[in-house]
C-alpha cells in the first residue's frame, strides 16, 4: 500500500469519524431541544413591591369546574405588564404536571394589550393553541378562566381577545371560538353554571 | 496532489451515500401501507409497520400493548419484552438485533429475517406476527399478510347478500354483528369501507347478478381495511337497519333539476350516502328536517380520543344512530357529513343554513371529563327577529330560548337513562352562525376506560336520549317551508 493511499485512507476515516460526532450532536440537540420545550413553563413575573394577592380561576377537566383560589405574586406596577403576569401564573399553575386542566408544553403568553380601559386583547404562543387538548368543555374552560381571571384582577377589563402568534385563529383548538370579543359579564354566566 | 485531493472527495461522496442509503433502508411505508390493523376480542387497534431493506416489519410494543401489559427494555443488542395478557402470567421474548434467532416463552424461536432494534424499540416482520401472538396469547390467529390485517381469535364478521328485485332492487348485506363502514358514492357505484371492522368474505369474491338496477358486489381487502364494493346502473343510496346489522342498498330518488354545490343542503329523507341526491321539489308543505352535524372529518381529526381513535370517527358512527333513533320516532334527519369529508366551519354553516332545519345538532365527543355536555351558544342576549336578515355572527341569538328549550329536554332524557350530563352555555363555532334553534352535545367516556366511548350499548343510550328529547319538545320547533 503507497504512502498516498495510506493517506486517503486517513483522511476518508477523520471525515467519517467527523460525519459521526456530527450526527450524534445533530441528535443530541434536537432530544434537548424538546426536553427544553416540553419543560417550558411561565416563570414568576418580575417586580419589585411587596407580593400582591392574586385572584385565579383554575378549569379542572374531571368535573368541568372553575375554581376560585389566590396566590400572593409580585407584580409590575404597569397595566398590560400586570394582566401579563396574571396570566403567566396562570398558565403556570396548568403547565405542572399535576395540573387538574393541562394545557399543552410550552403555553405561554406574549404579550396583553389594552386597548382604551376596558379591553384586553392577550397575545398567545402557537404551542399554547398548537399543544391544546381538543374538545368543547376543555377550551371552554382554558377561554373562561383566562377572561375571568383577568376581571378579577383589574375590574376594568370588560372584553378580552385572544390572539395566537400575534394572528386571529379561528378556534383555540378545534371548538372555541377565537374570532370574537369575550364578554366578562357574558362569560360570568358560564362561570356561575360551572362552578 | 490533485489525484489525491479528487480521491478524498470521491471517497466521501461514496462513504456519503453510503450512510444515507444505510439511514435510508430503514423507513416508514407510504401512508396508506404503512399499518398493520389487528382485530381482537378486545379492541381493534393499527400498528405502524417499518419497510425494512423492502420487508414490512410490526413494533412488538404496538402490536401487544393493547392485547395485555407490556413490559419491554433494550440493553445493547439485547431485547427483552415481558408481556401478561388479561389474566395471566408475564410471559418472555428475547431477540438479538440483527440476528434471526431468539426465545418465545424459553424456547428457541427463528425468524425469516434479522430481529430490528431501532431507537430501542424492537421489531419483527410481519409475516411472523400471527404465529408469536398465537404462542402468547395460546388462541387462533389469522393473518392476511397483503392485505395487512390481523384477526385473534374468532372474530371474523361475515357478511350475507340477498337481492330483493323489487321496483327499484334492493340488495340486503346482512352481518353478523353490528357495522358501521365509511360510504362514498358516486354514479352507480356505492362504496363500504370498513377500517374497525373485522369483516371477510366468506364466498366468492365476486357476485354478479343480472338486475336492472344492481350488476355486482366485490369484496377486497388492502392496506388494514375491507371494502365492499357495489356496482349498478343509476345512482344508489345505502340505509342502515336492524341496528347496523343490515345494509340495504337501493336506487337513489331522482335528482331535482337544479345544481347544487358541494356540500350540499341535505333532504329530508335520511341519506346515508356521501353525496345525497336531492329530493324532487315538493309543494310547499311545512316539513321538519333536524339536521345533525358530525363534527370534523378528513384531515381534522378532532381530539385524537386514543392514539387510534380520532373524535370524527366517535361522532359520526353517533350521529347515524342519532338519525337511526329520530327516524324510528318518526322525525326526519340529515347528516352534514356521511363519510370522511373536511367541510370549513363557515361551509357547515352555509349549508346548514341552506337546509333550513327545524333543529341543528352538532356531535362533539372528547376524552376529558365523564358523561354527556349540553350546550348551547354562548353569545350575548339580542333582540332579534328570527325571520329578519339576522348577522352571521351572531345569528344564533334570535333562537336562544328554543335552543335552551331542546337542550333542556334532551338533558331530561340523558338525566332519565342515568346519564351524567351538564347542560352549558359554550362558545362553539359554527354554532353561533346557525339561522335555527341549535344545541351540540360533546360526549366524554362513560367510565375509566376511553375505549367505551365508542362502545354501542353507551352510543345507542345517548342517541335514544337525544332523539327522544327532540321529540319530547317538537311540538315547540318550528315547521318550515322549504
Amino acid at each position: 500500500m503507497t504512502r498516498r493511499v495510506m493517506v486517503m485512507f486517513a483522511v476518508l476515516a477523520m471525515i467519517a469519524l467527523g460525519l459521526a460526532f456530527y450526527a450524534l450532536h445533530l441528535k443530541r440537540k434536537v432530544a434537548r431541544d424538546e426536553q427544553l420545550a416540553a419543560q417550558q413553563q411561565s416563570l414568576a413575573p418580575p417586580g419589585n413591591g411587596p407580593p400582591t394577592p392574586v385572584t385565579l380561576y383554575i378549569a379542572s377537566d374531571s368535573d368541568g369546574t372553575l375554581r376560585r383560589t389566590q396566590v400572593n405574586v409580585t407584580l409590575p406596577p404597569e397595566r398590560s405588564e400586570r394582566a401579563r403576569a396574571v396570566l403567566r401564573v396562570l398558565f403556570g399553575q396548568y403547565l405542572q404536571s399535576s395540573s387538574p386542566h393541562p394545557i399543552g408544553a410550552g403555553g405561554d403568553v406574549r404579550d396583553v394589550y389594552l386597548l382604551g380601559d376596558d379591553t384586553a386583547v392577550v397575545d398567545t404562543n402557537a404551542a399554547f393553541a398548537d399543544a391544546h387538548p381538543s374538545g368543547v368543555l376543555a377550551e371552554e374552560l382554558t377561554v373562561a378562566s383566562i377572561v375571568v381571571t383577568l376581571n378579577a384582577n383589574d375590574t376594568k377589563i370588560g372584553r378580552v381577545k385572544i390572539l395566537v402568534n400575534g394572528q386571529e385563529r379561528e378556534t383555540l383548538a378545534g371548538h372555541a371560538d377565537l374570532r370574537r370579543f369575550y364578554e366578562a359579564s357574558n362569560i360570568g354566566q358560564v362561570v356561575k353554571d360551572l362552578q | 496532489m490533485s489525484r489525491l485531493a479528487l480521491a478524498i472527495v470521491a471517497g466521501s461522496a461514496l462513504l456519503f451515500a453510503a450512510l444515507l442509503a444505510r439511514h435510508g433502508s430503514v423507513h416508514a411505508q407510504s401512508p396508506d401501507q404503512n399499518q398493520l390493523t389487528v382485530y381482537s376480542p378486545r379492541t381493534s387497534h393499527s400498528v405502524p409497520l417499518l419497510d425494512v431493506n423492502g420487508q414490512p416489519y410490526a413494533g412488538l410494543v404496538e402490536l401487544l400493548e393493547p392485547l395485555g401489559s407490556v413490559d419491554a427494555r433494550a440493553d445493547g443488542k439485547k431485547y427483552k419484552l415481558h408481556f401478561t395478557p388479561p389474566g395471566g402470567r408475564p410471559l418472555e421474548l428475547q431477540f438479538t438485533n440483527g440476528k434471526d434467532k431468539g426465545k418465545v416463552r424459553g424456547n428457541g424461536y427463528k425468524l425469516p429475517a434479522n430481529f430490528i432494534v431501532q431507537n430501542g424499540r424492537g421489531y419483527v416482520p410481519l409475516s411472523v406476527t400471527s404465529e408469536i401472538i398465537s404462542k402468547l396469547l395460546a388462541t387462533d390467529t389469522e393473518l392476511h399478510s397483503a392485505a395487512r390485517r390481523l384477526f385473534i381469535g374468532n372474530i371474523q364478521v361475515r357478511y350475507t347478500l340477498e337481492l330483493h328485485k323489487d321496483n327499484p332492487s334492493r340488495l340486503l348485506l346482512g352481518f353478523s354483528s353490528p357495522v358501521n363502514p365509511t360510504i362514498a358514492t358516486e354514479p352507480g357505484r356505492v362504496r363500504l369501507t370498513f377500517r374497525r371492522e373485522p369483516i371477510v368474505s366468506t364466498g366468492p369474491e365476486n357476485a354478479p347478478y343480472s338486475d336492472p338496477l344492481i350488476t355486482g358486489v366485490s369484496f377486497s381487502e388492502h392496506d388494514g381495511q375491507a371494502e365492499l364494493d357495489v356496482t349498478g346502473k343509476a345512482p344508489m343510496m345505502a340505509n342502515f337497519a336492524d341496528g347496523g346489522r343490515t345494509i340495504i342498498i337501493t336506487g337513489a330518488p331522482a335528482p331535482a333539476p337544479v345544481t347544487q354545490e358541494a356540500p350540499a343542503p341535505l333532504p329530508p329523507a335520511p341519506a346515508n350516502t356521501q353525496n345525497p341526491a336531492p329530493q324532487p321539489r315538493q309543494p310547499a308543505a311545512p316539513r321538519f328536517l333536524v339536521l345533525i352535524d358530525p363534527a370534523h372529518g378528513g384531515s381534522d381529526i378532532g381530539a385524537a380520543i386514543t392514539p387510534s381513535l380520532p373524535e370524527k370517527d366517535v361522532v359520526l358512527a353517533l350521529a347515524r344512530r342519532v338519525q337511526h333513533e329520530l327516524a324510528n320516532r318518526g322525525i326526519a334527519a340529515g347528516l352534514l357529513r356521511n363519510s370522511d369529508v373536511a367541510i370549513a366551519l363557515d361551509q357547515r354553516a352555509t349549508s346548514a343554513n341552506a337546509a333550513r332545519p327545524a333543529l341543528y345538532i352538532a356531535l362533539h365527543a372528547a376524552n376529558t371529563g365523564r358523561g354527556v355536555h349540553v350546550f348551547t351558544a354562548l353569545l350575548p342576549a339580542a333582540n332579534l327577529s328570527p325571520q329578519g336578515f339576522l348577522p352571521w355572527d351572531t345569528a344564533q341569538a334570535a333562537f336562544l330560548d328554543l335552543s335552551g328549550s331542546v337542550a333542556g329536554s334532551v338533558a331530561a332524557e340523558l338525566e332519565s337513562r342515568k346519564l351524567p350530563n351538564t347542560t352549558l352555555l359554550a362558545p362553539l363555532r359554527p354554532m353561533n352562525n346557525i339561522a335555527a334553534p341549535a344545541i351540540a352535545v360533546e360526549i366524554a367516556p362513560p367510565a375509566e376506560n376511553v375505549d367505551e366511548i365508542a362502545s354501542a350499548a353507551y352510543q345507542e343510550q345517548v342517541a335514544q336520549s337525544i332523539a327522544a328529547g327532540v321529540a319530547a319538545v317538537r311540538g315547540k320547533l318550528p315547521q318550515v317551508r322549504p
